[in-house]
């Protein structure tokens, strides 16, 4: 690979760094001048060295970066289209039973795992990589700016946007006029109080002048910026990675580990290690749903979710109570515990043909609206001599109409009912195949009791019995518990995360509200034994400000030396030479 | 990132929070040189690392990954079945737990010294579970004779239906009912079980020899039992272990 430094041949030489940062270049170039309709001849013609070196140059530039940063917000696209499997997999797995044709083409495409797709990595790596490649020279510019003095005095101010003069004379109460290298040095002293970096030059000859510059800030901000989003990148790609999210659902007296084998699922982070789970325990002791019993208009609506828990924070940390609300989760350690959802668990017992108790314990429903409908599953797969399995609904407080049939009215348990279906059979577990707890898999099961058969279906209300047909046994409702549904999210890219994008909002406000200028002041002996002060200001990039900083300067010399402004040669403003500043 | 901000009552599996994007970025350190050359080669060394690394470390989270996607609501951590064995200078301090049997009884890991334990994470509805019981029941009564001990843990059911369970597959050795995670807990400390069911096996001293995630093999497990059993029985080695204690003190 060649060394030299100046790939005069390649196309695309165009480099991020914005015309500024290289002072005396022409600012000819704007972005859009780019060469990339040059014909392929000349890509053939390159060698392997050079046309990697043509691809850094057409990634680290900033068109590349804004493409891709857009690239990437389409790509997110497909992400709020399509079921997502990190937010609900089992509503993908449900999309693919519906769509056998598209789902998987859909899947190969990775459109349910749209943000580690190969193709949004992609993108993202692509935008990492252009990111620190334009960061990393402009930089380097911006220090190298920093260090190197203002540039070299114009002979002719008149060519600046902003320019005038003053003439200091006899201070009259026997004042002499200064000479024109101390004005040039009082002068410089006032451009610093403006918080201009200064460089007096000339200073031994007939016209000394100070040149004078500000608004490193801009750069500054913007370079901030732009490794901001760096590390706001990096800090999401850190939680990705370490972190994970699982959820449990937990009925009231009861509790969770956080060990893996205490969740109900788990989603790990690409790099995840179980052994690394903060051993924390939790009891949900109580929990406590308000609606809104006063306003007519939103009647029944929740006001207020309340989860007192015992947290214990590690095995040998004693237990101390807290209290959990939507929105306001338990932090333990860098883990989150959320509060996401709750509803009824019945207490129901179960027994089998036999008369043995074949099942006893709550069993959370899963509400389907707002009047807290739920459908539940019930099974018990130790009865004898059949396994058996009930579905249908929970209402909190049923009513039924016309029809006979009931339907939830209001969320709180006034009128709790169990509506169920008996089966009995094989429930599909002693094979070892994972089941949902929320479906009843009917395929080898016989059903007992429906509204469609003799028996009907089965209604309970709490502390009711039901012996099932034929002497299989008999479900009783005991009592009504509530259970809480719980995310439990550690993302360690949080903080990095949220500091990240902070500085990167301060990179963008100092880089959007610092003015670039430049002024020079040039002082000469007048004829009469004066001196003039001559300046100049010159805005980098669109400056409406440039007209009241000219204005401020005069005033701040003439108040310095006690001279009224005598001839303020003001142009009107023109158009910038420079190109605006791109970000 | 954000938290879930809803008021109404949800489907209790259905957390909607909006996916953080995931990122299989790793190498946060930037290219050094500025020149050309160096550039290129660090941006491919960069594009290299970050695919050996989403390759490499997907393969260690397979199972869990696998499991997460499936959405079956089958509402547990399955185990893929994987064995480890701990050698006796790298295993854990010695497990120090309690809990109460279903029939009342109060079981302290003091109690254990000197005698092989098998420890299994279950409960009845728990689909694998119910697979390996069978297998449990029998190497229970065929090791009894050398003073293996089974414990069941359930971390999930009430009496009547661990009974129900116990007398479905004539299960005669004890499980604690741990539907609050105390005994977990605690466990957690020194080898965590990663799924459901789990499988461990302490030695004499107590401490974890081996954890075995999902559905035990019989075999395996025999071997298992039996490596623990080969091993030195310590002269009462808790003691010796405090007495040496107080000495240093």
């Amino acid at each position: 690979m060649p060394a030299d430094p100046t790939p005069g041949q390649t196309p695309g030489q165009t480099t991020n760094q914005t015309l500024e940062d290289a002072p005396g270049q022409a600012p000819d170039q704007g972005l859009d001048s780019r060469p990339e309709q040059t014909p392929d001849i000349s890509v053939s013609s390159l060698s392997a060295g050079e046309m990697l070196r043509w691809v850094w140059r057409q990634l680290t530039s900033m068109r590349t970066a804004l493409q891709l940063l857009l690239l990437l917000a389409v790509a997110a696209v497909p992400g709020s289209l399509f079921p997502q499997r990190r937010a609900n997999p089992a509503v993908v797995t449900q999309y693919l039973k519906d769509n056998p044709d598209t789902g998987p083409w859909l899947d190969r495409l990775q459109m349910f795992d749209v943000f580690s797709s190969v193709w949004f990595s992609a993108i993202y790596l692509l935008l990492f990589t252009s990111l620190v490649g334009c960061v990393l020279p402009r930089t380097k510019a911006h220090l190298k700016a920093l260090r190197s003095a203002p540039p070299r005095t114009p002979r002719r101010f008149a060519r600046l946007p902003q320019h005038g003069s003053i003439v200091l004379n006899d201070g009259g109460a026997g004042m002499p006029a200064p000479d024109p290298a101390a004005a040039v040095k009082d002068a410089a002293a006032i451009l610093r109080k403006l918080r201009y970096r200064v460089d007096i030059r000339d200073a031994d000859t007939a016209t000394p002048s100070v040149g004078a510059e500000r608004g490193f800030m801009k750069e500054a901000g913007n370079l901030l910026f732009h490794t901001a989003l760096i590390g706001v990148l990096v800090s999401v790609a850190i939680g990705g990675m370490f972190g994970y999210r699982g959820q449990k659902l937990i009925v009231e007296g009861e509790g969770f580990t956080n060990a893996l084998i205490g969740y109900d699922s788990f989603s790990p982070g690409t790099n995840f290690n179980p052994d690394t789970l903060t051993p924390f325990a939790l009891t949900l002791d109580d929990f406590d749903v308000r609606f809104n019993r006063d306003e007519q208009s939103t009647y029944g609506q929740p006001l207020d979710f309340t989860a007192r828990m015992t947290v214990q924070e590690s095995p040998d940390q004693r237990a101390e109570d807290r209290v959990l609300k939507v929105n306001s989760p338990i932090g333990i350690g860098g883990t989150n515990v959320y509060l996401v959802g709750n509803g009824y668990a019945p207490v129901v017992e179960v027994r089998d043909g036999e008369g043995n108790i074949a099942f006893s314990g709550p069993v959370p429903s899963q509400p389907t609206d707002s009047a807290y409908t739920s459908t539940i599953v019930i099974k018990a797969p130790d009865a004898n001599p059949d396994q058996l399995g009930f579905v249908g609904f929970f209402l909190p407080t049923a009513v039924v109409n016309s029809e006979g049939l009931a339907f939830g009215s209001d969320p709180d348990p006034f009128n709790p009912r169990l509506n169920l279906n008996s089966y009995y059979g094989d429930l599909g577990l002693d094979d070892g195949t994972p089941r949902s707890v929320y479906q009843l898999d009917t395929t080898n099961l016989t059903q007992l009791n429906g509204r469609d058969l003799n028996a009907g279906g089965i209604v309970l209300e709490p502390g009711q019995t039901y012996e099932l047909p034929d002497g299989r046994g008999s479900i009783t409702f005991d009592s009504l518990k509530r259970f809480v549904a719980l995310d439990i999210t550690y993302d360690p890219g949080k903080i990095g995360a949220l500091i990240f994008s902070t500085l990167a909002l301060t990179g963008l406000i100092l880089s959007l509200i610092t003015a670039r200028r430049r002024v020079w002041i040039k002082a000469r002996a007048t004829p009469e034994g004066g001196t003039t002060l001559e300046y100049g200001l010159l805005a980098r990039g669109e400056d409406s400000g440039l007209r009241n900083e000219a204005i401020k300067l005069e005033q701040a010399l003439s108040s310095h030396w006690g001279v009224t402004p005598s001839k303020n040669e003001q142009k009107k403003p023109e158009p910038s030479p420079d190109t605006p500043q791109q970000m | 990132m954000s938290a879930p901000a809803r008021t109404n009552p949800n489907p209790p599996h259905a957390p909607r929070t909006p996916p953080a994007p995931h990122t299989p970025l790793q190498n946060a350190s930037a290219p050094g040189s500025p020149r050309p050359r160096t550039r290129a080669s660090t941006l491919v060394a960069l594009l290299v690392t970050a695919t050996l690394l989403i390759t490499g470390c997907s393969a260690q989270n397979n199972s869990l990954a696998e499991q997460a996607n499936a959405g079956d609501n089958k509402n547990y951590i399955a185990g893929d079945g994987s064995v480890a064995e701990y050698a006796p200078d790298t295993r854990s301090e010695p497990v120090d737990v309690k809990g109460e049997l279903y029939d009342g009884t109060t079981v302290d890991s003091d109690q254990w010294v000197g005698n092989v334990v098998v420890l299994n994470v279950w409960y009845a509805a728990c689909a694998p579970c119910r697979v390996e019981a069978p297998m449990l029941q029998t190497l229970s009564t065929s090791f009894a004779p050398e003073g293996v001990r089974f414990y069941g843990i359930n971390v999930r059911d009430e009496k009547p239906t661990a009974e129900a369970f116990e007398r479905n597959f004539g299960i005669t050795y004890p499980s604690f009912g741990d539907r609050d995670g105390k005994l977990l807990l605690s466990l957690t400390s020194y080898v965590p079980p990663q799924a459901v069911p789990t499988t461990l096996v302490l030695d004499r001293q107590g401490r974890v020899s081996a954890r075995i995630l999902g559905i035990a093999d019989e075999s395996t497990l025999k071997t298992l039992i039996a490596d623990a059993l080969a091993e030195d029985n310590p002269v009462t080695p808790l003691p010796s272990t405090t007495a040496r204690t107080d000495d240093a003190s």
